[in-house]
């Protein structure tokens, strides 16, 4: 199961927002202090639908990522499924 | 072994913190005259008394900076910078900064002019999250910063903070930790654990 974890705290809700914009996702209840956002390959989000400054876009997955970034610049937000371990040889 | 936190001896806020100086009357005039800080205490010492030490003859002086806290300095009479103790260009040593708070958005934007009409660089107001501030540097170029809250910190923030830094230290630990993509992986199972604990039955 890939996603990303939300914390429940107001500078983060907008990034829910802008992944049921961009599609292709389920945002779960929420459970302790996060919300979960399930994606099946990808999932992509610019950050123009999440009103963030770039100090928060940077920061967006503090809450926890069950995924791997495949791209992340100051407009854009990709990320994709994946198997390899975290600590693995593609670590950059 | 850690004790209970009724225990514990507690700490009341900042006292003051201090830095030298080789630049004493650019100092007192940005501190005292352009930040306005009431000049509320100076110390003029020889030595410690540690004359093994070589001790300079130094003055000691606070800068009332509000909330009863002060900001201090050293200045060593008749000594040079050491090279080490000059602040490094970069974002490295940012790191090492002051943050006075003020209590509101008026409150600040008051200190960004005020700081501009003097000719001082400072940013815009940045949003970090919790905080918003305002960024610039005295004539030693020391860091500085003024902030407001923009929220309390909650329950949330803790629970998260620790599921952050449980991570981080784990992947410290691996020696092998080159970027933040690891540490937001990592992290999950830190947050599962502690969505499990948040529903336990009490």
């Amino acid at each position: 199961m890939s996603g990303f974890y939300v914390l429940a705290v107001p500078e983060f809700s907008a990034l829910i927002d802008a992944a049921m914009k961009s599609g292709g996702c389920t945002v779960h209840r929420k459970r302790g202090h996060y919300q979960f956002v399930e994606f099946e390959n990808e999932i992509e989000i610019l950050r123009c639908d999440t009103r963030m400054n770039e100090a928060v876009w940077f920061g967006c997955l503090t809450g926890g990522l069950d995924g791997k970034i495949a791209h992340f610049d100051r407009d854009r937000l990709k990320l994709v499924a994946t198997n390899e371990p975290i600590l693995g040889v593609g670590a950059r | 072994m850690t004790k209970p936190l009724e225990l514990h001896p507690r700490l009341h806020g900042v006292d003051h913190t201090a830095r030298p100086t080789w630049k004493l009357r650019e100092t007192v005039h940005f501190y005292r005259d352009i930040l306005g800080l009431p000049l509320v205490h100076c110390i003029s010492a020889k030595g410690w008394g540690r004359e093994k030490e070589n001790h300079a003859d130094f003055l000691h002086f606070f800068f009332d900076s509000g909330n009863e806290s002060t900001i201090a300095f050293f200045y060593y009479i008749g000594t040079q910078q050491p090279p080490e103790l000059v602040v490094p260009k970069g974002y490295m040593a940012m790191a090492n900064h002051t943050a006075w708070r003020v209590e509101s958005e008026v409150e600040l934007l008051e200190w960004q002019r005020r700081l501009e009409s003097h000719g001082v660089n400072v940013s815009q107001f940045i949003q970090h999250e919790i905080i918003e501030s305002i960024y610039f540097r005295d004539p030693n170029w020391y860091p500085l910063e003024i902030t407001r809250s923009l929220r309390e910190v909650e329950e949330p923030d803790m629970v998260d903070a620790g599921a952050t830094i449980d991570a981080a230290m784990e992947l410290e630990d691996s020696g092998r930790w080159t970027n933040i993509e690891q540490l937001w992986r990592s992290k999950v199972k830190f947050v599962q654990a502690s969505q499990a604990n948040e529903q336990a039955p009490a």
